[in-house]
């Protein structure tokens, strides 16, 4: 295979991926703190990529000050979706079923109001007016603007996500919830305070992965959609609610989509139109032979570590 | 003076009621003992202390305020601390998280000398303080789960069942430690269905049988009066009946 390909195809992979980590870490903030499966997440990333387009369109091209806004609205959105819908829903106590389904009806309702808007004013495939320049280029590689403001601004919210759930009062809280919530509120943990902290945090991570998946490709109102099987294949990869195995699915769904796929399509001549099939495979195998996801094995790897450390 | 009132309490789980009318007070500075057979709704009554059951009627008072109503996570805040019999420690999390999400609400020098004044009292958690709670041993996971209860400084420690499942040797331990407790002023009242090591630290203690009051006495009362709580108990020979006779 040639070089150029190869290398193309793993620097789409860090990219894709680190979307990816940013839109699935959002995903399962919620699912371990909230306890909901928020299909509705898709249109977020979807809205937070459109508000970068149309504030792209009013002439605002300072990308930090795109992605500040994205995370505003967005994250407004998702606080707003959790007291409308999810918060008066819970006081009826519903089954989990009952809240994917509120999910979705969201995600839908949220979805036809974007299309009927983009349509209004004609937003469709339309790319963020951010100029591209060529920064790096060599024999086998050419790095745009994009992947220098992509791959660096995940990595920094991811780190900084991290430091906050690991090293704060409210990340601690966050993860006794996600862990006990019976105890937590023993503790004294005020669950409504830290749902909303979670809710910033979620939608605003997805409106800023929307926005920087808008400068990188072109977006209309399914986007969002179409990106969430990927990031639930992360999740599910994940273990569900582990951080760290939400980051590392995250990654390896951007390489089996992109690498895997390029070494596919050289190899055994599988059309790339095979692409969206992957996280569908990657979910099945995952639940069918690992439930656990990725965590599992290295909460094994610990396990055995620290026995090794207190028996010797 | 009484610090802790239960009055005409009847709770229970949905449409469910465990306590029937159940009354009780403990005075400030007491170890205070909770027994009964299994199901006879011990942890129920120490649920309901902290808003996790459905109250139907009845009072509980905190030194004169009213608990009933009151969200748990408020509850902590009047002076109760409480260790639940299961799930009682973060197990994702590590010891120290565990200890540093209890003193969250002090400033940086005072959450540190809480922890380390926790460390000086609990000292098998300053050994295990980087690894994850969950991968503790049973007597290990018992000595958190009392810390995590104990840093929030309370007046009043309700403890389920801290003694189940473990071995002899920690269960005297988790006993001393309780009785060292109540001596630095904190009142007590834990629950135990092993009621011959329970009723040989406690002062006093409450009999439960299908959520009701079956007994009350202090504890040489009880030890003494076998056959009264025998016929309280019924069911002759009940393995709770045997364990107090060994
Ligand atoms: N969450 C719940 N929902 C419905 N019923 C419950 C619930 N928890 C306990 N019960 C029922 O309430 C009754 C009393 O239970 P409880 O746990 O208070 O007993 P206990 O005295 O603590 O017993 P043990 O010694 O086994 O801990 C039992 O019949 C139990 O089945
Ligand atoms: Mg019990």
């Amino acid at each position: 295979m040639p070089t150029v390909l190869l290398i193309d195809s793993l620097v789409r992979s860090l990219q894709v991926g680190s979307l990816y980590a940013l839109m699935a870490l959002g995903l399962t903030l919620t699912l371990a703190v909230v306890k909901l499966p928020n299909f509705a997440h898709a249109e977020l990333i979807t809205l937070g990529a459109y508000v970068a387009l149309v504030a792209s369109f009013w002439g605002l091209n300072n990308l930090l000050a795109m992605l500040v806004l994205c995370f505003i609205v967005t994250a407004a959105v998702a606080v707003l979706s959790y007291k409308a819908v999810y918060k008066p829903l819970e006081r009826r106590k519903p089954s989990i079923y009952t809240m994917i389904l509120a999910s979705f009806a969201l995600g839908l309702i949220l979805r036809y109001v974007l299309f009927l808007l983009v349509d209004r004013f004609d937003f469709f495939d339309k790319r963020i007016k951010i100029p591209l320049e060529i920064w790096y280029q060599s024999k086998t590689m050419i790095l745009t603007n994009i992947f220098f403001w992509v791959v660096p601004t995940s990595l920094i919210l991811i780190i900084l996500l991290s430091l906050l759930l690991n090293y704060t009062n409210l990340g601690r809280e966050m993860r006794a919830l996600a862990d006990n919530r019976a105890l937590a509120r023993v503790q004294g943990v005020q669950v409504e305070r830290v749902y909303y902290f979670t809710w910033i945090l979620a939608g605003g991570l997805a409106g800023v992965a929307g926005a920087l998946w808008g400068i990188y490709t072109s977006i209309n109102p399914l986007t969002g959609w179409l990106a969430i099987l990927s990031v639930f294949a992360a999740t599910v990869l994940g273990g569900m609610t582990s951080f760290v195995g939400t980051i590392l699915g995250a990654y390896v769904v951007g390489l089996s989509e992109n690498f895997v796929m390029q070494l596919l399509n050289h190899y055994l001549g599988l059309d790339f139109s095979f692409k969206p099939a992957i996280p569908f495979i990657i979910i099945i195998l995952v639940l069918l032979f690992r439930p656990q996801g990725l965590t599992g094995f290295m909460d094994g790897f610990r396990t055995r570590a620290i026995r090794r450390q207190t028996n010797p | 003076m009484n610090l802790l009132t239960i009055d005409k309490l009847t709770a229970g789980y949905g449409k469910l009621t465990i306590l029937h009318d159940l009354s009780l007070k403990v005075e400030k500075g007491q170890y205070l003992g909770i027994l009964g057979p299994n199901g006879s709704g011990k942890s129920t009554l120490v649920k309901s202390i902290f808003g996790l059951t459905d109250i139907f009627s009845g009072s509980i008072k905190i030194s004169g305020q009213e608990l009933v109503g009151v969200a748990t996570e408020n509850i902590c805040k009047r002076g109760l601390a409480y260790v639940p019999q299961r799930q009682n420690i973060f197990a994702t999390m590590t010891v120290r998280d565990n200890l540093l999400l209890a003193v969250r609400h002090l400033r940086r020098p005072k959450a540190h000398r809480a922890l380390q004044d926790a460390y000086a009292l609990f000292p098998i958690l300053a050994e295990r303080q980087q690894q994850s709670a969950g991968l503790m041993s049973g007597g290990e996971r018992q000595m958190l789960a009392i810390a995590l209860a104990w840093l929030g400084k309370p007046q009043i420690m309700l403890l389920d069942e801290p003694s189940a499942g473990l071995s002899p040797l920690f269960v005297i331990e988790i006993f001393k430690l309780l009785r060292r407790l109540c001596e630095s002023g904190i009142t007590l009242v834990v629950v135990e269905q092993n009621a011959r090591s329970l009723l040989r630290w406690c002062d006093y203690a409450y009999v439960l049988r299908e959520g009701k009051l079956a007994f009350e006495g202090s504890s040489s009362q009880i030890l003494a009066d076998e056959e009264t709580v025998k016929s309280y108990l019924g069911v002759g020979g009940t393995a709770f009946s045997q364990r107090i006779a060994e």
